[in-house]
């Protein structure tokens, strides 16, 4: 009897690795049972991310980690939620499909080995750079099949790409952070790669300047799929991984063109002259162009191995317009370094470290500007002391509460993940 | 009817005189509308085979008036529809002898347009297209596009997270959405999201995306918008079989191309659009692809190139390629016009709206075939074949008796069959009360608790659209029942490390 006793003192954490769906409800009907919270793990892989979970018990979905069926003229795939990511994307790639969300890696940014499972890969929902045309991984989860708090097997959504059939659970799924339901298996839409890229650089624009480039790229009508700005300071944590980029002690505006070959390069060149005002754009094309969006993509200038590896990391969105002007002033006002991603809608926040990570400031700012931020990267104890995730309004919180409440009544699934002190 | 709606409730009725007047309180004037000629034009919505007058109609013109409605509703326990344009092809915005209807239509105004941000902010009544209107003179325009666009309101397409034909490349409604303000059944107003890319928290404009107004009246909806492509061009192919045609679709995917649109009739629909808008289509084929790229000049002039090559290659009998916009509409105008074109050879006709995975085609329209001989009826097929949406159009005749009941048996059975390939029963038009009681074909029972769960959480009384979506209500109370698993008090026989 594993369960007997005191759990949180007299046991070790226990592991219990599911081999099938009916071995995750009966792992949560034991813990309903036991009324003994689970924690639930594909790699660990973003287990740093978040609160403290009041559990000894886990969950590991990595055996489940099977392809079931991978159809790329139907542009879907079905996965085990335990997939490791690596190999989906080799898979994929092996047909020239991707997830065309560009699903973030973290190793890099937390310091952690492992890519981590489609899983933890929709359940922390980070979308990379091309998420302003493409969507986040909400808009590529087709279906799933999960075990739900109450330890019952459900679906929600199907195989196809198009389809309004009940509520779209998958929506609360990604991005719910293991707190609503154990996910079992996934279908995801992949897409085409792109036959080439083209990345626009322009050098020496301050923020603000930046941002009304990114502006004017997006609100054009080349197809703009990624755009970033990364100002100089960024560059001193760390150049690995960005090439020649960096260390011309100038930022870097890219702009990035996807397609066929032909419109690709042709694209590039209408908006280099769309853009000429603000300056003349380098092109870099292909490999060179994906190195770099992959870099932007994993955050890599404050990587854990960089020279701000030991900085808290902050994850903000806002309306893409006000980027500049909010991700100016946290840098103005704390010392900290900020790259920007969505054409200005997000911004990765490096602050010096404090108690806590500048939290208040942080919110306050965001928030003045339509935005909302995550402590994406803080030790254990900063995090103790602030919330990860940002507060909601009153009302969307009790709202959310409720949403949750009808998944996992008792709570069993990652207790107290998402807010601080909800661990007892 | 075949469809049982929730029982009136008689108390509520007897107090209509008592309700009519605490709405006039809330919304003044020509606002409250009881009289019975009147109430006649919100007796139906697109499901027009389905009629019911409501108890009465309100249409308030502020978020306040339609909070202050729903708390007098909810404290009361009165039932509330909500309404957009009432376009819903699957009756979701029928109304209920007991209930208030809710109509958005007052709520008219574009707030605010935001091109450094590329967003919209709009009342729900606005319709579709009037968002593309309002923002193409700086090139922008709302990719979703409904066939219904003229007249459907954002709204309603937020409620039924509408499609249209360009969704396979620019996605439907939840993928064009950022926010909204929505009042709760108990008069709560909500602000979700905004006009960022991604909200904080679990995603609640997800999840009320295609709620079909059981969730909460949406006030405000902030929507990305999209600039237009430079240009748009035109296939339209002919096959002598329509597994040639799904042949062809499965390999311009597989090529890696992603059309703007890529849609299917086959013979019965061909010869309707025909003979209806003499589009030029080819009478002799068994199917019609009309496949249309859009963006810079140059990527459209190769692409239509290489599925130009792709359609030779599976055999195409016909193909023509539009050199202008006015033959590029023109091979539109046929599909546009389908359903209406279904309705000069047919008195009635029942649209289905399935989804199948798009290898499934040819044995789905095999299918379709066979029914129609069994249940003697005609049927026209058009289908979004680029996203394997499918609609048949079955003919019939509503005053020759049994008809109808034979139509929608036949149609039950194309959706079944839907959900037999792998697809599912709706792909854009809705559960409504239309598939409702089909549900359980896709969906456990525990599959739908889990669904109404979440309805709990937003509208415990049940009050909002009930009938609507789910094939039996549940009380909250008891979807909220834990049945703990006795003598399972430890972890199974797994592995652990």
């Amino acid at each position: 009897m594993i369960f007997a006793g005191n759990f949180a003192t007299a046991f070790p954490v226990d592991t219990l690795k599911v081999r099938d769906a009916k071995d995750v409800e009966e792992v949560v009907r034991a813990a309903i049972a036991n009324e003994q919270p689970l924690e639930i793990i594909g790699h660990g892989s973003k287990r740093s991310i978040g609160h403290a979970m009041a559990t000894n018990a886990v969950l590991d979905v990595s055996a489940l980690n099977a392809v079931t069926s991978y159809e790329p003229n139907e542009l879907i795939i079905t996965l085990q939620a335990g997939a490791p990511l690596a190999d989906v994307l080799s898979l994929i790639d092996a047909k020239n499909q991707q997830f065309a969300f560009e699903p973030m890696n973290t190793a890099p940014l937390l310091g952690t080995p492992a890519l981590g499972t489609i899983g933890g890969m929709i359940a922390c929902g980070l979308a990379g750079p091309r998420r302003i045309k493409a969507g986040g991984a909400r808009d590529h989860l087709l279906g799933a099949h999960a075990v739900s708090g109450f330890g019952d097997s459900f679906k929600t959504g199907g195989k196809v790409v198009k389809n309004v059939t009940g509520y779209d659970l998958c929506k609360l799924l990604a991005g719910s952070w293991g707190t609503l339901s154990v996910m079992t298996e996934v279908t995801l839409k992949v897409m085409p790669k792109p036959e080439a890229e083209r990345t626009l650089l322009l050098r020496g624009l301050d923020d603000a300047v930046a941002n009304r480039a990114m502006t004017a790229a997006l609100g054009s009508p080349y197809d703009v799929s990624a755009a970033a700005h990364l100002p100089y300071q960024a560059f001193r944590a760390r150049t690995e991984g960005l090439g020649d980029i960096a260390g011309q002690g100038e930022g870097v505006t890219a702009l990035r063109l996807e397609g066929i070959t032909a419109s690709a390069s042709h694209r590039a060149g209408s908006l280099r002259e769309l853009l000429a005002p603000f300056g003349t754009a380098a092109v870099i094309e292909d490999d060179a162009s994906s190195a770099l969006w992959a870099a932007i993509r994993d955050v890599l200038p404050f990587a854990a191995d960089g020279a701000l590896g030991a900085w808290p990391v902050w994850r903000i969105v806002c309306p893409p317009a006000s980027g500049a002007a909010l991700g100016a002033q946290l840098a103005r006002e704390t010392g900290g370094d900020v790259i920007y991603d969505w054409g200005g809608g997000l911004i990765w926040a490096a602050l010096p470290p404090t108690s806590d990570a500048h939290a208040p400031s942080v919110r306050q700012r965001a928030a003045a500007f339509g935005g909302h931020a995550t402590l994406i990267r803080a030790t254990e104890d900063v995090r103790r002391g602030v919330e990860v995730f940002h507060p909601q309004a009153s009302g969307i919180a009790a709202l959310s509460e409720r949403v949750r409440a009808g998944f996992d009544p008792k709570s069993i699934l990652n207790r107290g993940r998402l807010t601080r002190g909800a661990t007892a | 009817m075949a469809i049982t709606m929730p029982a009136s409730d008689q108390a509520v009725l007897a107090r209509r005189a008592e309700i009519v007047a605490a709405l006039r309180a809330i919304v003044p004037g020509e606002g409250v509308i009881d009289s019975a000629a009147e109430m006649r034009a919100y007796e139906s919505d697109g499901l027009t085979a389905y009629r019911q007058p409501p108890m009465v109609v309100v249409l308030p013109d502020t978020t306040e008036q339609v909070s202050l409605v729903l708390k007098y509703c909810a404290a009361q326990g009165i039932k509330v529809v909500p309404r957009g344009s009432g376009t819903s092809l699957s009756g979701g915005a029928l109304p209920l002898e007991d209930g208030v209807l809710l109509g958005l239509g007052k709520f008219k105004r574009i707030r605010e347009i935001d091109f450094d941000n590329r967003v919209v902010v709009t009342e729900p009544g606005v319709t579709n297209l009037a968002i593309s209107q309002a923002v193409a003179h700086a090139g922008f325009y709302y990719a979703p596009d409904p066939s219904s666009q003229i007249a459907c309101s954002i709204g309603g397409n937020v409620a039924e997270n509408s499609g249209g034909v360009h969704c396979l490349k620019y996605g439907m409604t939840t993928n064009n959405v950022l926010g909204c303000e929505i009042v709760l059944m108990s008069g709560e107003i909500l602000r979700i999201g905004g006009k960022g890319c991604e909200n904080s928290g679990y995603d609640l404009m997800g999840i009320i995306t295609g709620s079909e107004g059981l969730l909460g009246v949406i006030t405000e909806i902030t929507v990305r918008i999209l600039q237009k492509p430079e240009t748009a061009r035109a296939l339209m192919v002919g096959f002598a079989e329509v597994e040639a045609a799904g042949e062809c679709v499965a390999r311009i995917i597989g090529a890696g191309i992603i059309p703007g649109g890529m849609e299917m009739m086959d013979k019965p629909a061909i010869h309707a659009a025909e003979a209806f808008v003499h589009a030029g289509y080819p009478l002799d084929v068994d199917a019609l692809l009309i496949i249309e790229l859009d963006g810079p000049k140059i990527e459209v002039d190769e692409l239509i190139t290489r599925v130009e090559a792709i359609a030779n290659a599976c055999g195409s009998t016909t193909c023509q390629i539009s050199t202008s916009e006015a033959e590029r509409n023109l091979f539109w105008a046929g599909r546009k016009a389908a359903f209406p074109a279904v309705g000069r050879i047919s008195p009635d006709y029942l649209c289905m709206d399935g989804t199948i995975p798009r290898g499934a085609l040819p044995k789905a329209l095999a299918r379709i075939r066979e029914l129609s001989e069994k249940y003697q009826l005609g049927c026209a097929n058009v289908f979004h074949a680029g996203d394997g949406n499918l609609h048949p159009l079955i003919l019939y005749d509503a005053n020759k008796p049994g008809e109808i009941e034979r139509a929608e048996a036949f149609g039950a059975d194309i959706l079944r069959a839907c959900v037999e390939f792998g697809g599912v029963l709706t792909g854009e038009h809705g559960v409504g009360i239309e598939k409702r009681d089909l549900m359980p074909e896709m969906f456990t029972e525990i599959d739908l608790n889990q669904q109404q769960r979440l309805k709990c959480a937003f509208d415990a009384q049940g009050l909002l659209n009930p009938g609507k979506v789910f094939p039996t209500l549940h009380r909250c109370a008891e979807l909220g029942r834990m049945h703990v698993h006795a003598g399972k008090v430890a972890f199974p026989d797994i592995p652990r490390f």
